[in-house]
This record gives structure tokens, C-alpha cells and sequence, in this order.
């Protein structure tokens, strides 16, 4: 019986979809909307409806929270996006499927707006199948009150003196990153002996931890619970922001890890007229701006540079000097080296 | 002694209730908190229910939210209840099978049945969209429907529909005049139950939500990269005011003796 209720649902469901699409051919031939999949807070709202009002296109704004739904959507086959935002590996991930297009870029003609510093970058040679859109990195807040003395390294994460008051994102990639970084190796590493080593010392620092926490570290932060926390840099500005006397936000000097969202056509997207034309006004100077303006990211637009406010572009926390970006790198995806990791993160967490 | 016994019954009831409900109470009082972190008190404001206004994209969640909510609860209903009534009342070849199958869906992990799903509807090229997450929802929901009110029709007494029958109603006359007031507390128990089943999934209709088709868990999940702001707090508040009104007008339904008014 419940087979038949789901036919029967499935059917239904179907007759209303086919109807619905027979509608929607005609106008969605000319491409007069297209469906974007994005993070949330990520894209403003006078940034979306500008564009509307400019090319008369209707822009479907959907959210994610994480690049797997990315991943699932586009694999089911059925998803009618046509603009997704996948960070680094993610595309890494999406290209080899086959689940992304080629760009033409050729139809982006503020492509060149871009700063060449997050181009043709190892997960996408040559950008063939995505643009950067907004980046970001990981560091430490801390309590400019509670620590001894201002933190400009990976090493206050481990430090004896601040036992019980630190957080660590819940995140092997980027605990092990945090270590290794302490060694002086590269996060991508893929050395057995010294990723063991890492996990010696995490497994070490797990007595200082207060707690592993990737969602609501900012705000553990700004209410007193720690005063030593990993994190990333947006949610981690906007806290400091809020009490700038109090809180701040580091980049080591020993480097984090550096993550890119692209902008990028899923294969199969139904209305790519209008997905050019909506990339290429995210890449417009005015436009890239407005975003970083409102969402309080940095975006790889350097054209937009002159366009944005001051205190952002003096904010530390969003854009790192140049010589502390130099030691960032991107998560790379690591093939079977990340099964070992993974091993060596449960250890750490069950002890 | 027993004074005694009922002042550490009564403590014991208020340190439940505290447990249960304070979490609920923060929430609330800090939709009203002029502060943008959730962390501190910085005064009252009505600002995050003006914004929520402005907020086109969590407004829309909360509409479709609803709108998929409700066309679960009347379809789940209407599917749901019939599969009761043949589970209660009849005999017939299959029925175990019928029942376990009528179970599964309530016991599967969510994961899987939305992986389940999004793959049955990439195989039948059914484009994602809100009806899909509508058709998953339904999918779930039948089961708790036909459980709940399944339970409901067991502990009736069957001679009083006899009875009905003996004085010369037909079946549908039976049906309609016994047998749906009797089941009713169950039937208006289990929407309610499946009402709010769908209108806080998250697992399955992440999987199958296309475009245009954001709900208000989704949304919320996506706000995690860059901070839960307190607008949540405040359409949160809303929404349990709703449910509490719906809640306040169910126990009054279910109090009406006219609902009831079978079994007297």
C-alpha cells in the first residue's frame, strides 16, 4: 500500500510539474529568470534587485549550507540551477564529474576585473569552469583582556597558560592544518611520519581545549566562554567589529588556509544567456562592492578595490597584508592521504 | 510528610519544566535584544521583527514552509487515514506485509530515504522543485497518520459502529456519522503531529528541495556560515506562537463534546 501511495503521489505530482513546465517553456526560453544556489547572506539584496531592474531578468535565489548540498543537487540530475558557488575542492570535486560547464570567456567581459592572485589557481587551471567569487581565511580571535600578550602565531592554540580557555574549529582539515602550519609544514601534507606528529600534538593540546566548535565559535568568543579561538574570518570580524577595544582577529604568521567560493554553470543549465549575464554583472567594479560592502567578505575583484569602504579595506581581518596571504594556502584535496587523517582525527577526539 | 513529598514533587515538576522550557524563553527574550551576537543583553528593540519584514528570502522560507506543511498534513490525512481504517477493521491476504511496509518509512533513517527519493525522482526526470519536497513529505507523514490513527480505532469499541449498523445505517452512513467522529481526536492528533514533522525536516528536504523551494530549516542551516543573526530569533518566536495558538485550538476541538459526541 505505501508503494502504491508514493506511485500514486509521484504521479500526481508529476501530471502538476508537466503542466507547470509546459507553462514555463516558452518564457524560460528567452531566458527571463535564472536560479541561483548560493550560501546565504552571501549575495544583497539591492545587488539582486539591480540587476533585475537593469536586464529585466528574474532572479530564484536559493541557499546552502554546506558545498556537499552543492554536490547532491547537481548529482541528482533534476536541480534547474544555473549559477552555483562551489569553494576550491568542491569544483575540484564537480569537474571530474562532469557536473560543471565550460566557460566561455569570451561572454565575461569583466573577467579581467579579477585579481590575479586568485586565478588559475590548482583547482581549476585556467578557470575553464569557474570565477572567483568571494575569500576568506582561517585564524585567531582572541580576548585582547584575558591573553598575556597579542598572539601572532599558531602556538597560542597550544600554549599551557591559556589551559581551558581555547576552542578549536571542529574540523580535521583545519586542526591538523593549525598544527602542521606549527611545524612548518604545508597543511596539504601528505608526509605519514608528520601528519602522526600532528596528531601527537593535537592529541597533547586536547587537555587545553575547551571545545571543538565550527558553528558558533565567534559567538563563544564574544560572550567570554574562551578566550583563545580558532575560526574564520567573517563571523569572526563581525564580533570584533561589535567590540573592537575588546575582541581581535589574527592571520598567523605561520600562514592558515585560504579558501576561494567560485561562480560557476552546472552542466545542463537551462538558462545560460541569462547565467553569463548574471556572472558577469557580479564581476562588474560597482557590483563586486556592493557585495563585499554588505556581506563583510573579501572578494577577488580588484578593479572593486577603490569602490570599497575604507574601514573594510583596512580591516585586518578581511583583507591580510600581503605578506601573511603569501603563506596561506588552499585546502587541496588529498586522495587517500585524507583516510589516514581522518583515522588520526577520531584518535585524537576519543582519547 | 506527605507535605513534604508534595513540595519535592512540585520542585521536581518546576526543574523539568525550567529544563524543558528555558532554552525556549531565551530565544524568545533575545529577539528582542538590540544586539546583533546572540551573546549579550543590550536593551529591547523591535528591530529584527522590522527587518524580518524587509527580509524577502526568510519571508519566503516561512511561506513555503507553511504551504508545504499544509498540503502534507490534508494529503497525509486523506491518504493516511483509510490505510488505518483498513488496518483496524479488516481482515485481508497481505496485511502484515501491508503493515510493515506502512511502518518502514518511520523507522528508515532519514538519510536514506532522501537519497532514496532524490534518486527515484533523477530516474523518473521529475524536475526538483516544491512539489517534490511536498511528495517527500507525504511520503513519511502517510505513516504517522495511518499509525496514529490507527492506535485510535483499535481501543474503540467495534459493537457501537455494529450497532449502527443494526439500526439500519449503511456503510458510508456509518462511516460518517460513527466512525470519523470516534477516529477524529486521532485524525486531528496525527495532523497535527505530521504538521509539525514537516514543517521542521531538514535531512530529507535538503535532498529534494529545487529551485524556489527554500524552507525554513534549509535556510536557517545556510545562515551557519555567516552567523544565525537574531531575525531567526524573531520568526522562531512567531512561529511558536502559532503552534501554540494551533495547540490551544486542537485541546478545545478535542474537548468539544460534539467531536466526541459518538462515544457517549
Amino acid at each position: 500500500m505505501k508503494r502504491f501511495f508514493l506511485i500514486a503521489c509521484a504521479a500526481a505530482a508529476l501530471a502538476s510539474c508537466r503542466d507547470t513546465q509546459e507553462r514555463a517553456g516558452p518564457a524560460k526560453a528567452a531566458s527571463r529568470s535564472v536560479n541561483v544556489y548560493i550560501w546565504t547572506n552571501y549575495l544583497p539584496q539591492e545587488v539582486v534587485a539591480d540587476f533585475e531592474r537593469r536586464t529585466g531578468i528574474d532572479v530564484n535565489v536559493d541557499t546552502y549550507d554546506s558545498n556537499e548540498a552543492v554536490l547532491a543537487k547537481l548529482q541528482s540530475g533534476v536541480a534547474d540551477y544555473d549559477v552555483v558557488v562551489p569553494s576550491d575542492y568542491m569544483v575540484k570535486v564537480l569537474v571530474p564529474q562532469g557536473l560543471l560547464q565550460p566557460l566561455d570567456h569570451a561572454r565575461l567581459p569583466h573577467f579581467e576585473n579579477l585579481d590575479p592572485r586568485f586565478l588559475n589557481q590548482a583547482f581549476d587551471r585556467g578557470n575553464a569552469h569557474s570565477v572567483p567569487y568571494l575569500w576568506g581565511t582561517t585564524g585567531i580571535g582572541y580576548d585582547k583582556e584575558k591573553v598575556k600578550e597579542p598572539i601572532d602565531s599558531w602556538r597560542a592554540l597550544f600554549d599551557e597558560r591559556y589551559a581551558g580557555r581555547i576552542l578549536m574549529l571542529d574540523d580535521v582539515r583545519e586542526a591538523f592544518g593549525a598544527a602542521l602550519k606549527l611545524m612548518g609544514r604545508s597543511i596539504n601534507e601528505k608526509d605519514p611520519a608528520a601528519l602522526r606528529k600532528a596528531a601527537a600534538m593535537l592529541t597533547a593540546q586536547k587537555r587545553l581545549v575547551r571545545t571543538y566548535n565550527s558553528s558558533d565559535f565567534a559567538n563563544l568568543l564574544a560572550a567570554g566562554d574562551v578566550d583563545v579561538a580558532q575560526g574564520w574570518n567573517g563571523e569572526m570580524a563581525e564580533v570584533v567589529a561589535n567590540a573592537p577595544g575588546r575582541l581581535a582577529f589574527i592571520v598567523p604568521k605561520e600562514g592558515g588556509t585560504l579558501w576561494i567560493d567560485n561562480l560557476a554553470i552546472p552542466k545542463g543549465a537551462r538558462n545560460l544567456d541569462a547565467a553569463y549575464a548574471f556572472i558577469d554583472y557580479v564581476l562588474e567594479a560597482a557590483t563586486a562592492a556592493k557585495i563585499v560592502n554588505a556581506v563583510h567578505y573579501a572578494a577577488g575583484n580588484q578593479a572593486a578595490w577603490p569602490l570599497i569602504d575604507e574601514k573594510i579595506r583596512r580591516d585586518a581581518a578581511i583583507y591580510p597584508p600581503q605578506e601573511v596571504l603569501d603563506r596561506c594556502e588552499l585546502i587541496e584535496d588529498l586522495g587517500e592521504t585524507l583516510r589516514l587523517m581522518d583515522e588520526l582525527w577520531t584518535e585524537v577526539k576519543a582519547q | 510528610m506527605s507535605g513534604r513529598h508534595r513540595r519535592l514533587l512540585a520542585a521536581h515538576t518546576a526543574i523539568v519544566y525550567l529544563f524543558l522550557y528555558a532554552p525556549i524563553a531565551i530565544l524568545v527574550a533575545f529577539s528582542f535584544n538590540a544586539a546583533r551576537q546572540t551573546a549579550f543583553w543590550e536593551g529591547f528593540t523591535l528591530d529584527w521583527y522590522r527587518r524580518l519584514l524587509g527580509n524577502a528570502l526568510l519571508f519566503r522560507a516561512v511561506r513555503n514552509s507553511l504551504l508545504v506543511a499544509g498540503i502534507t498534513t490534508a494529503a497525509a490525512v486523506v491518504l493516511g487515514t483509510p490505510a488505518a481504517l483498513a488496518l483496524a477493521r479488516h481482515e485481508f491476504r497481505g496485511k502484515r506485509a501491508t503493515q510493515a511496509l506502512l511502518y518502514l518509512p518511520v523507522i528508515i533513517p532519514e538519510v536514506v530515504l532522501g537519497a532514496a527519493l532524490v534518486t527515484f525522482f533523477g530516474a523518473v526526470e521529475l524536475r526538483l522543485s516544491l512539489w517534490t519536497v511536498v511528495v517527500a513529505h507525504v511520503v513519511f507523514s502517510v505513516s504517522y497518520v495511518a499509525i496514529v490513527v490507527r492506535a485510535r480505532l483499535s481501543g474503540l469499541d467495534p459493537s457501537l459502529e455494529e450497532a449502527a449498523r443494526d439500526l439500519g445505517a449503511g456503510p458510508f452512513e456509518t462511516f460518517r456519522r460513527v466512525t470519523l467522529p470516534l477516529a477524529a481526536p486521532g485524525i486531528l492528533a496525527s495532523a497535527l503531529l505530521v504538521f509539525t514533522l514537516s514543517i521542521d525536516d531538514y535531512v530529507i528536504t535538503s535532498f529534494v528541495a529545487g529551485v524556489g523551494a527554500t524552507t525554513l530549516p534549509l535556510h536557517i542551516y545556510s545562515m551557519l556560515k555567516v552567523g544565525v543573526t537574531p531575525e531567526v530569533n524573531a520568526v522562531s518566536t512567531l512561529l511558536l506562537a502559532g503552534t501554540v495558538v494551533l495547540i490551544v485550538l486542537a485541546q478545545r476541538l478535542m474537548q468539544d463534546p460534539a467531536a466526541t459526541g459518538g462515544s457517549r
